[in-house]
C-alpha cells in the first residue's frame, strides 16, 4: 500500500547511501562506547586514540554480569518491570485524558492543560523528597511500585501534550456518526477514535517506556536495595569515588542499550507500522 | 477501512437495548451536557498528577519561603523569613549566571535539535529502501541513559585524549587541542552538542508521527495545482503541523529548561560555575550545602519562568482551536 | 452483534471502574502525605526501628532459623570498590555468627546519592542505625540532630587527634573514626630516574622536577581539582603549607598557594584537564603514564597494583612550602539517634576492636585510625609507610556544620586561577567575602 511512490532505481539508492551518511555521523559516539569498551584502560588513555582496540580487552564485559550485590540479570528484570508499570498507568490515563483535552470544551479545559504542563516543570531534584514521604506513608518505599508510580508522572504529560493533537486532527463528523449510530462516547472512543490514533499512543507508549528505563534519580531514591534497583543504578558500580572505569562504564552502555534495541529491531514491523501507517484516511 | 466496517457495527446494533438506553442517556444529558463530559475522560490522569506532584509543587513553595538549613530540617522551628531567599538570590552571582545560562542553553539546543530533527523527519518521510529501519535505528541515542550519554560525551571532548580533538586535529581545523570541558565558553557549547545529540530522535520520531496525521490527498491535489517543493511544504505540511510542532517544542523547552544529569555529570557546573544550570544550582544547594531553602527558591524561579512560558503556549494554542 | 456491543460496554465500564479505583487510593496516598508532613516531629521516635525490622525480615529468617527474633541493625555506606564491599561484608557476618541479639545488615548507596539520600532520610525519618560518611560532613548531620551522642561509650584517646576532631562538636563525641587516610605524594620512579631528578621535598624543588619531567606525552604533576569537595580536599595541603588556613585565605599565604598552583598550570607542568579529574582518573592518568607525579591517598594502592603491576612509583611527603602538610580524610561510624542505638553500639564495639580494626585496614587500604595500632601496621619498605608518615602532618577540614559552604569558596577560588577566571589575588578575596559571611 505504501509502496506506490517508492523512490526508483537511482534516487532510492542515492536515498540510501545518504540515510547510511546521516546514520554513521550519528551514531559515532555509540561506536566510540562500543570500542571504548573493548580497550584496556591503559589504551583508552592513550594519546592519540585509537579507532579500534588494538588489544581486545573482554574484562569489562564479564564485569557487567556480576559485582557484588549487583547482578545484572535481575537488574533488567527489574527495569522492565518498572519501565511496563510506567508506561501501562501512562498509556491508561493520558489516553483518555487527551481525548476528553481534544475534543470537549468544558469549563476548566485551560486549567486542567496548564497543569499538566506545570506538573513537569519541577526539577527532580526537589521532587524526590516530597515523593518519597507520601511513598514511604503509601508503604511503598523502597519496592518497585514507588518507581513505577514515580516515572508514570513523566510519561502521563508526555503524552497527554503529544496525543491531544491527534484526536483533534479526527475529523469530527467520524465521532458524530457513530454517535448518530447508536455509539456512545465510550463506546466511540473505543472503537473508532483510539485505533485512528495508535500511532500516537505507539509513540506515547514508547517514550513512556524509555523515559522509565533511563530513569535513574526515581529508582535510586526510592529503591534501597540494591536486588530491587534498575538496570540503571548499575552505572554506580563503575564510576564514584574511585575514578571512572571508562572500559567498564562503556560496557555497561552497551550492555543496557542491547536488549532495548533488540526489541526495537524485532517489533519493528509492528512498531513503524503502528507509528507511521495509522494516518487518517480522507 | 477499520472505521467503516465499525460504524456498520454500530448501525446492525441499534436494538431496542440502545433505545432504552438512550432515554436513560437523555436523561443524564441534562446534568451532563456533552462538552461536560469530557472532564470524567480527563480527571483520573488529572488527580494522579496532582497527588504525585501538586503536593511537591506546593511544598517545595512553602519551604522556599522559610529558612530551612542543615539546623532545622529535622527539628527546630521553621521560620517564615518571606523574600528573603529571594532577595538573597538577587545578589548572588552563581545564581545570575546559572538564570542566563538556562536561558540560553535551552534557546540554543532547542533550534538545533529542532531544526536536525525536522529536516530528518522529512528526509525519511521520502519512500526508500532504507528510510523505515534507519528511523528506527536513530532511536537509539534515546535508548541510553542521560547519566551515561553524558559521561560518552565527556570522554569524546577530553583534551588530550578526546577524539574529537583528534579529528579536528588531523582535518586541521585546529593547531592544538582545544579544552572543551575546561574552558568555560566551549564546555556550554560541549553540553549543547550532547543535549542535541539526545533530542534529535526525540524531534525527529514526534514531527515522522506528526506527518502521518496529514492526508496524502493534500499532497496529491497540490502536486496537481503545480505548487512546487517549498509552497507544498509551506502551504500544506507547515500548517498542519502547526499543533505536533507546538507540542514538541513546549515539551523540549521544558525538558531543556530543566535539564539536570547531563550537565551534573559532564561539567557539575563547572569550570567556575560557568556551566551551572537553575537545576544544578538547586540540586547543589538543596542537597551539597544544605540550603534546603534556597534550593527551593531556586527551583521556583525555574518554575516560574516555565509557567510563563506554558500560560503563553495555552493561550496560543486555545485561542486557535476556539478561532 | 449486540454481544459484541455489550462486552464493550463491560470493556469501559471496567476501566472506568479501575480508573475511579485508582484516583481513589492515590487520593488517600495525599491525604496521607499531607497528615504526615505538617507533623515530621511527631512520626519521628517511632517509626525508625520497625521500619528497618521489615526491611530485613527475610534475611533475618534465612540466617538465623533458630532464634529468629534478632533486632535488625542496619548500616549505610558509600564504597563502591567489591574488595571493601567485600571486606565490610566479612566483618558483619562475622558479627552475626558471633551473638544472637542483633543481625547487621549494610546497604550501599552511592558516594554520589549519599548526601541527598541521609537529607531526604532525614525529612522522611527512614534512616539506618549507622551511617558511614565523609569524615568533613559529619558536624553538619550532628546539627540536623540525627546522630546519636556517643561521649564516653567509646575509648578514643588512643586515636589521631584529627580523626576524633572531625567527629566531636562542642566538645561531644558524635561518631567513631572508622579509618585514617591522607593525601601524599606518588612519583613515577623511572621517569625521576630517567630525568635525573631526585625526589622533591620543597616547593620550588616540585616546579623544577615537574619541568624536567614533562614531555610532550607526559605532564609532570597531577592532582585532583574538581570543583567540589574532593578538589578542597586536594588543594587544603598547600594552602595549609604555607600557614594559611580555610577560614583565612586573603592573605600573603593564601595568595601564594594559589599562585603557585596557578604557575603550576601556566607552565605547562599540570593540565588544565585536572579540573574535570577525579582521584580516580588521576590515578588512571598516573598508571598510564601520561603524568609523572600526583598527590593521590593510600586507598589507590591495592587498585594501582593489580591494574599496573609493572608501574615503578614511590610516595613521598607532598613537598613543603614553610611547613609540611597533608589533609585528612577517611569515614566515621555515627550511630542514627532513634533507631537501633544499642544493637548499633554493640556492633561498633565488635567493629572497633583491634583484630577487626586491622583486617578492615588491610583490606581498604586504609590506616587505622588508632595511632597504636597505625604505628604497626605496615613494614618499613610498604608504600604506605610514607602515609603513616604523612598522617603526622595530616589535620581535618573543618567540623564545622558549615563546612560545605567553606569548601565550595575553597573549590571556586583554585578553579579559578586554574582556568585563569581570575589573578589569585582576587580569587583569595572573593573566596574570604564568601567565608566571612558564612562565619560571621
Amino acid at each position: 500500500m505504501d509502496d506506490e511512490k517508492r523512490a526508483s532505481g537511482k534516487k532510492n539508492i542515492i536515498l540510501c547511501v545518504a540515510s547510511v551518511l546521516i546514520l554513521c555521523i550519528l551514531l559515532f559516539p555509540l561506536y566510540w562506547a562500543f570500542i571504548t569498551s573493548l580497550k584496556t584502560e591503559q589504551e583508552i588513555f592513550q594519546n592519540p586514540p585509537t579507532f579500534y582496540p588494538h588489544i581486545v580487552n573482554s574484562k569489562s564485559y564479564a564485569a557487567q554480569v556480576e559485582t557484588g550485590d549487583f547482578n545484572m540479570f535481575r537488574s533488567f528484570g527489574n527495569s522492565f518491570l518498572i519501565s511496563i508499570g510506567a508506561t501501562v498507568i501512562a498509556v491508561l490515563l493520558a489516553v483518555p485524558a487527551s481525548y476528553g483535552i481534544a475534543k470537549y470544551r468544558f469549563k476548566g479545559r485551560k486549567i486542567m492543560l496548564l497543569s499538566f504542563l506545570v506538573t513537569q516543570m519541577l526539577p527532580v531534584s526537589v521532587l524526590l523528597t516530597p515523593m518519597f514521604i507520601m511513598f514511604k506513608n503509601l508503604h511503598v518505599y523502597n519496592t518497585w511500585v514507588a518507581a513505577v508510580l514515580a516515572d508514570a508522572t513523566i510519561g502521563i504529560p508526555f503524552s497527554i501534550l503529544i496525543l491531544k493533537n491527534y484526536f483533534a486532527s479526527i475529523p469530527k463528523d467520524l465521532e458524530e456518526a457513530a454517535y448518530l449510530d447508536g455509539c456512545n462516547r465510550f463506546t466511540a472512543f473505543i472503537r473508532i477514535l483510539i485505533p485512528i490514533a495508535r500511532p500516537g499512543v505507539m509513540v506515547c507508549a514508547i517514550f513512556s517506556f524509555l523515559y522509565a528505563w533511563g530513569d535513574l534519580a526515581y529508582g535510586m531514591t526510592f529503591i534501597l536495595d540494591q536486588e530491587k534497583r534498575p538496570i540503571t543504578a548499575g552505572i554506580f558500580n563503575f564510576m564514584g569515588q574511585y575514578g571512572t572505569k571508562w572500559s567498564y562504564l562503556t560496557a555497561f552502555a552497551v550492555v543496557t542499550i542491547i536488549p532495548v534495541a533488540l526489541i526495537f529491531i524485532f517489533m519493528q514491523k509492528y512498531i513503524v507500522s503502528g507509528m507511521t501507517s495509522g494516518a487518517v484516511k480522507g | 477501512m477499520g472505521c467503516c466496517t465499525e460504524l456498520y457495527l454500530c448501525k446492525l446494533a441499534r436494538q431496542p437495548f440502545s433505545i432504552r438506553k438512550e432515554l436513560f442517556m437523555g436523561k443524564i444529558k441534562k446534568k451532563f451536557r456533552y462538552d461536560n463530559v469530557g472532564i470524567f475522560f480527563v480527571l483520573p490522569a488529572f488527580i494522579y498528577m496532582l497527588v504525585f506532584v501538586g503536593y511537591p509543587i506546593i511544598r517545595n513553595i512553602i519551604l522556599s519561603f522559610q529558612d530551612v538549613g542543615a539546623g532545622n530540617l529535622v527539628r527546630g522551628a521553621k521560620n517564615f523569613v518571606m523574600f528573603d531567599n529571594y532577595v538573597e538570590l538577587m545578589g548572588d552571582k552563581v545564581f545570575t549566571t546559572s538564570l542566563f545560562n538556562t536561558l540560553r542553553y535551552t534557546v540554543l539546543c532547542l533550534v538545533f535539535q529542532f531544526v536536525i530533527g525536522f529536516a530528518l523527519a522529512l528526509f525519511f518521510n521520502r519512500k526508500f529502501a532504507f528510510a523505515k529501519p534507519i528511523r528506527g535505528i536513530l532511536l537509539v541515542p534515546w535508548m541510553i541513559p542521560v547519566t551515561v550519554t553524558a559521561l560518552m560525551f565527556k570522554l569524546l571532548f577530553a583534551t588530550d585524549i578526546g577524539v574529537i580533538n583528534f579529528i579536528l586535529r588531523s582535518l586541521h581545523l585546529i593547531g592544538k587541542n582545544i579544552e572543551w570541558l575546561t574552558t568555560p565558553g566551549t564546555a556550554m557549547f560541549a553540553l549543547i552538542c550532547a543535549n542535541v545529540w539526545i533530542g534529535i530522535p526525540f524531534n525527529m520520531i514526534l514531527i515522522s508521527t506528526g506527518l502521518t496525521t496529514i492526508p496524502k490527498e493534500l499532497y496529491e491535489s497540490s502536486s496537481i495545482d503545480g505548487a512546487n517543493k517549498v509552497q507544498t511544504f509551506m502551504k500544506i505540511t507547515l500548517p498542519l503541523l502547526k499543533p505536533t510542532i507546538e507540542s514538541v517544542l513546549i515539551l523540549g523547552f521544558i525538558y531543556t529548561f530543566k535539564v539536570y544529569d547531563l550537565v551534573y555529570v559532564m561539567t557539575s557546573g563547572g569550570p567556575v560555575n560557568s556551566t551551572h544550570m537553575l537545576s544544578t544550582y538547586s540540586y547543589k544547594l538543596s542537597f551539597e550545602m544544605f540550603k534546603y531553602s534556597k534550593g527551593s527558591a531556586v527551583a521556583n524561579v525555574l518554575l516560574v519562568i516555565l509557567l510563563i512560558v506554558g500560560v503563553f503556549y495555552i493561550k496560543a494554542t486555545t485561542d486557535e482551536e476556539e478561532a | 452483534m449486540k454481544k459484541r456491543k455489550i462486552t464493550a460496554l463491560f470493556m469501559t465500564l471496567a476501566m472506568t471502574a479501575g480508573l475511579l479505583a485508582g484516583c481513589g487510593s492515590s487520593g488517600d496516598a495525599g491525604a496521607a502525605a499531607d497528615t504526615t508532613a505538617g507533623d515530621t516531629g511527631a512520626a519521628q521516635e517511632a517509626a525508625t526501628p520497625e521500619e528497618s525490622a521489615d526491611d530485613s525480615a527475610p534475611a533475618e529468617e534465612s540466617a538465623n532459623d533458630s532464634t529468629g527474633d534478632a533486632q535488625a541493625v542496619t548500616i549505610w555506606y558509600y564504597w563502591e570498590t567489591e574488595g571493601h564491599q567485600v571486606a565490610l561484608d566479612q566483618v558483619i557476618q562475622d558479627y552475626n555468627a558471633s551473638q544472637e541479639q542483633y543481625e547487621v545488615t549494610a546497604k550501599y548507596v552511592p558516594f554520589a546519592d549519599f548526601k541527598k539520600q541521609l537529607s531526604i532520610g532525614a525529612s522522611a525519618d527512614e534512616l539506618p542505625d549507622i551511617a558511614i560518611l565523609d569524615s568533613p560532613d559529619h558536624a553538619s548531620y550532628v546539627a540536623m540532630g540525627i546522630f546519636e551522642d556517643l561521649t564516653g561509650k567509646f575509648d578514643v584517646s588512643n586515636y589521631y587527634e584529627g580523626t576524633v576532631n572531625s567527629c566531636t562538636v562542642d566538645g561531644k563525641l558524635y561518631g567513631v573514626p572508622f579509618g585514617a587516610n591522607c593525601l601524599a605524594l606518588y612519583y613515577n620512579e623511572d621517569m625521576l630516574n630517567e630525568a635525573g631528578c631526585s625526589v622533591p621535598t620543597t616547593w620550588d624543588e616540585l616546579k623544577e622536577t615537574a619541568k624536567a619531567l614533562t614531555t610532550d606525552s607526559v605532564t609532570g604533576l597531577a592532582l585532583c581539582s574538581v570543583q567540589n569537595e574532593e578538589g578542597t580536599f586536594n588543594f587544603v595541603p598547600w594552602l595549609w603549607s604555607t600557614g594559611a588556613t580555610s577560614y583565612d585565605i586573603n592573605n600573603d599565604n593564601g595568595v601564594r598557594a594559589l599562585s603557585f598552583i596557578q604557575s603550576l598550570v601556566e607552565e605547562g607542568v599540570m593540565s588544565k584537564e585536572c579540573i574535570n579529574w577525579t582521584q580516580g582518573d588521576v590515578m588512571n592518568q598516573f598508571i598510564s603514564g601520561n603524568v609523572a607525579m600526583m598527590e593521590n591517598g593510600p586507598w589507590q594502592i591495592p587498585t594501582m597494583q593489580s591494574e599496573a603491576p609493572d608501574l615503578n612509583w614511590k610516595v613521598t611527603l607532598i613537598p613543603k612550602d614553610t611547613e609540611y602538610s597533608s589533609v585528612l580524610g577517611g569515614e566515621n561510624y555515627a550511630v542514627i539517634n532513634g533507631g537501633n542505638v544499642d544493637g548499633a553500639l554493640d556492633f561498633l564495639t565488635y567493629a572497633t576492636s583491634e583484630e577487626k580494626v586491622k583486617f578492615l585496614m588491610d583490606k581498604f587500604g586504609y590506616i587505622s585510625a588508632d595511632k597504636t595500632i597505625a604505628e604497626s601496621q605496615f613494614e618499613a619498605d610498604s608504600p604506605y609507610q610514607p602515609f603513616v608518615e604523612e598522617l603526622n602532618y595530616a589535620m581535618p577540614r573543618g567540623p564545622l556544620a558549615e563546612w560545605p559552604s567553606v569548601s565550595d569558596a575553597i573549590s571556586l577560588a583554585f578553579n579559578q586561577v586554574i582556568t585563569g577566571t581570575a589573578t589569585p589575588e582576587d580569587a583569595a578575596a572573593e573566596a574570604q567575602a564568601t567565608i566571612d559571611s558564612i562565619m560571621k
